[in-house]
């Protein structure tokens, strides 16, 4: 999917206006950042709140500390720990049902395929629900293209401790979903 | 269990340092367990992929409550009814039997006084084609017809008529209401 077709169509807020760096960042990590809060949990519109606080925060670092070195981990970092103050909502995505999702994943050619299709996403979700949450963060950052040093970052740990979690989230999928 | 497979997601992922990425891939390439491992870290990691997009995709769209739908077409399909009833009632489908209207000579506001037999007096239908002589086409019975009797004289200026002369105005009425064609006769 472009960039331009993200259904999610922010406006560009008036306060980057004057940034070209922030701007470019905004337009280049929005989708992630969005993704990201989305399948956290977070609804459509506390996902976009939580980006524009995201960025309004990095304007005002911006602003006093002169510089940052990963501006990426830092966003990803502040848009996690908003989300994590909206608790409520926090864990809601990965229980709803699954149907209309499973049936856009399994638009195959034949029935058949679809059947497949969805039988072998009804088992990925449902090993998705037995990770633990730092397993499932890990993985919905290393999936928003995040390094393990930036991750590290977002949820406070060792690099080194990011690389186990990581390793042991794909084996334990792997092996429940039979792949 | 091979020592390097806990290694193979962080290679898969770029992580490690060129000396270890440089073993596994060497490993990798003479294992078959490991290379089996890695294709399912690939597989599961690029389906977790395509599912995080899914859920993404699906927290973005506007969600209509499922009611809506029902109550828009049970909205749609009384205005339909009502509409259908209303033109029916207006202009009914054509019966086997032409009606007979009775009504009132019409009000058509034209200066004209000569004097004549009292207006509405004769309204009738006639399903048969007048006997006498016209000068137009053969007189053909319509199959609805609604004949209202006007005087002559409130139609035609003083001395263009006979006097005393009396016309049949028939109207045909389309399905929706309106006037499709009018004639005349005595």
């Amino acid at each position: 999917m472009s960039d331009d077709s993200v259904p999610l169509a922010l406006p560009l807020p008036g306060w980057l206006a004057g940034s070209s760096e922030v701007t470019a960042l905004y337009r280049e990590l929005r989708k992630p950042l969005l993704r990201y809060l989305v399948c956290l949990g977070l609804s459509r519109d506390e996902a976009q709140d939580v980006v524009q606080d995201a960025f309004l925060s990095l304007q005002r670092h911006l602003a006093s500390a002169g510089a940052e070195d990963n501006i990426r981990g830092w966003l990803f970092r502040v848009a996690h720990n908003l989300a994590r103050n909206r608790q409520v909502s926090y864990h809601r995505r990965f229980a709803e049902p699954l149907d209309a999702r499973l049936e856009a994943l399994a638009e195959q050619a034949t029935p058949e395929q679809a059947v497949l299709e969805k039988e072998k996403y009804r088992r990925l979700v449902s090993a998705v629900r037995k990770l633990s949450e730092s397993e499932r963060e890990c993985l919905l950052l290393r999936a928003g293209g995040l390094r393990y040093r930036e991750i590290a970052e977002v949820l406070g740990m060792a690099t080194s401790t990011v690389a186990d979690t990581v390793e042991r989230a794909v084996r334990k999928l792997a092996e429940m979903c039979n792949v | 269990m091979c020592d390097l497979q806990a290694k193979l997601v962080a290679w898969l992922d770029g992580e490690l340092p060129v000396d270890e990425a440089a073993a596994v891939e060497t490993h990798v390439r003479e294992c078959r367990t490991c290379r089996s491992q890695m294709t399912a870290y690939e597989k599961v990691s690029r389906d977790f992929d395509r599912y995080c997009e899914a859920v993404f995709e699906a927290g973005t769209e506007r969600r209509t409550l499922p009611w809506i739908p029902v109550l828009a077409t049970a909205a749609a399909a009384v205005i339909i009814s009502f509409v259908i009833y209303y033109r029916t009632r207006v202009a009914p489908p054509a019966p086997a039997v032409p009606p007979v209207v009775r009504a009132q000579p019409a009000p058509i506001p034209m200066p004209i006084s000569v004097a004549g037999p009292a207006p509405g007096k004769a309204t009738r239908h006639k399903p048969t084609p007048p006997t006498h002589k016209t000068s137009g086409p053969p007189w053909e019975p319509w199959e609805t017809s609604v004949e209202i009797a006007i005087p002559a004289e409130s139609i035609f200026a003083p001395g263009a008529m006979p006097e005393g002369m009396r016309l049949i105005g028939e109207l045909r009425i389309g399905p929706d209401g309106s006037v499709h064609q009018v004639r005349f006769r005595q």
